[in-house]
């Protein structure tokens, strides 16, 4: 393939984040101006104290001309992570739902809009533990007899940033597991060995 | 781990050396053994190359008893811990221990060769989470500092195959980048 090598197994965080920017968020917007046609839609208009839903990216984009005020999305809030870690750590077999792009929307607004976040830095040590109680299951997850024997593992709501980190080594490990697997009956079953089918990218 | 035929891997892979011994005399292929004569005897012992090997144990002009790598010494020695089994010194310093070993399972009959599949396997899906801890830890290790090479992870490290080295590096590889993403800040590129 063409491709570099460290793009050639999906979608690196980077392309995760620019995919994320085009999620909508509510603005307010410090000037006035009328509908604004843009590729994806339409937009505004544009009037101070009431908000306005444009792209994540013409959100952050306005934001860094001091053009905006983001309203963060509700979920972004910190009694609403408090209970997600709670359950989180409550949870021990599976993973919590969040929003598909919940990590990468979240990033991308404390670091450019962290000014509109009520405590930023509390926050980001909630944040930051959440990822680390996942990351934790999805360890326990990779060692679990679930992948050992079965070559699936449980990836029912983790996020697509999360997947991305673990898909490389994973879909390798697997492959090589099941050209391990011992011979069945069926003669025809040789060539179909190594195709690394069996466990679900969960896009 | 595919057997791809432009794979250079399964081709060096096929290179490893398998004692054999000849079920029939050879005329003019004495060479091969590296002495004078001319001809190879029965019950000859030769060292071969798989590929070779293979090809000859198939139509039953050699025969080759299991290799050391995956003799029960080494099955015993997986068993009682499969993390401290130093693969790498089995098949010498760039082998492949588990494609070589699933090369000469093809050859085996039903019985032997489901068995030597599952040793593979076992010992594979055993030494899997130290593997994946180290692949993690490297990625996330901060190597400015110097490294403690006395750790039961760098024991491993070095007694890893060519496969794992490379599930290793692949590991390693995607860790770095969603580390390096987690730590950067997204206000420094500039917007669209």
């Amino acid at each position: 393939m063409a491709l570099p090598k460290h793009l050639q197994n999906g979608l690196t965080p980077d392309e995760l984040t620019f995919l994320a920017e085009e999620e909508t968020i509510d603005i307010v917007p410090l000037f006035s101006m009328t509908r604004v046609r843009l590729l994806s839609g339409i937009y505004g208009p544009f009037q101070p104290p009431s908000a306005a839903k444009v792209p994540l990216w013409l959100a952050l984009s306005l934001k860094r001309k001091r053009k905006c005020r983001i309203v963060p999305p509700e979920w972004l809030g910190m009694e609403r992570l408090q209970n997600l870690l709670k359950e989180e750590r409550e949870t021990a077999e599976s993973f919590c739902s969040l929003p598909r792009r919940f990590i990468e929307v979240s990033k991308v607004l404390l670091d450019i809009a962290s000014d509109d976040l009520m405590q930023p830095s509390l926050l980001r040590s909630l944040l930051k533990d959440l990822r680390e109680v996942r990351q934790a299951k999805i360890r326990i997850g990779l060692q679990s007899e679930g992948v050992m024997r079965g070559s699936y593992l449980q990836v029912t709501n983790l996020t697509p940033l999360e997947l991305s980190e673990m898909k490389p080594f994973l879909v390798k490990a697997m492959g090589i597991m099941q050209s391990l697997e011992p011979r069945r009956d069926e003669d025809d079953e040789d060539d179909d060995i190594g195709n690394g089918d069996g466990i679900d990218y969960g896009s | 781990m595919e057997d791809d035929y432009f794979s250079l891997n399964a081709i060096l892979a096929d290179n490893h050396k398998l004692s054999c011994s000849f079920t029939l005399d050879v005329e003019g292929l004495g060479y091969l053994e590296g002495g004078t004569e001319n001809n190879i005897h029965q019950h000859s012992k030769v060292e071969l190359p798989f590929w070779l090997a293979q090809t000859l144990s198939l139509n039953e002009f050699t025969t080759f008893p299991l290799p050391p790598p995956y003799s029960n010494r080494v099955k015993a020695a997986l068993k009682a811990s499969a993390q401290s089994v130093k693969l790498s010194n089995l098949v010498g310093g760039n082998g492949w221990w588990y494609r070589w070993g699933r090369r000469i399972a093809d050859v085996l009959d039903d019985v032997p060769q489901a068995d030597l599949l599952n040793t593979l396997l076992k010992a594979f899906v055993n030494r899997l989470p130290a593997l994946q801890d180290l692949s993690a830890h490297h990625a996330s290790a901060d190597h400015t500092l110097p490294e403690s090479s006395t750790s039961t992870g760098e024991a491993f490290r070095d007694g890893m195959e060519g496969d794992e080295r490379e599930l290793f590096a692949v590991g390693q590889e995607s860790g770095k980048m969603a580390r390096s993403w987690y730590d950067g800040s997204s206000s420094r590129k500039g917007g669209r």
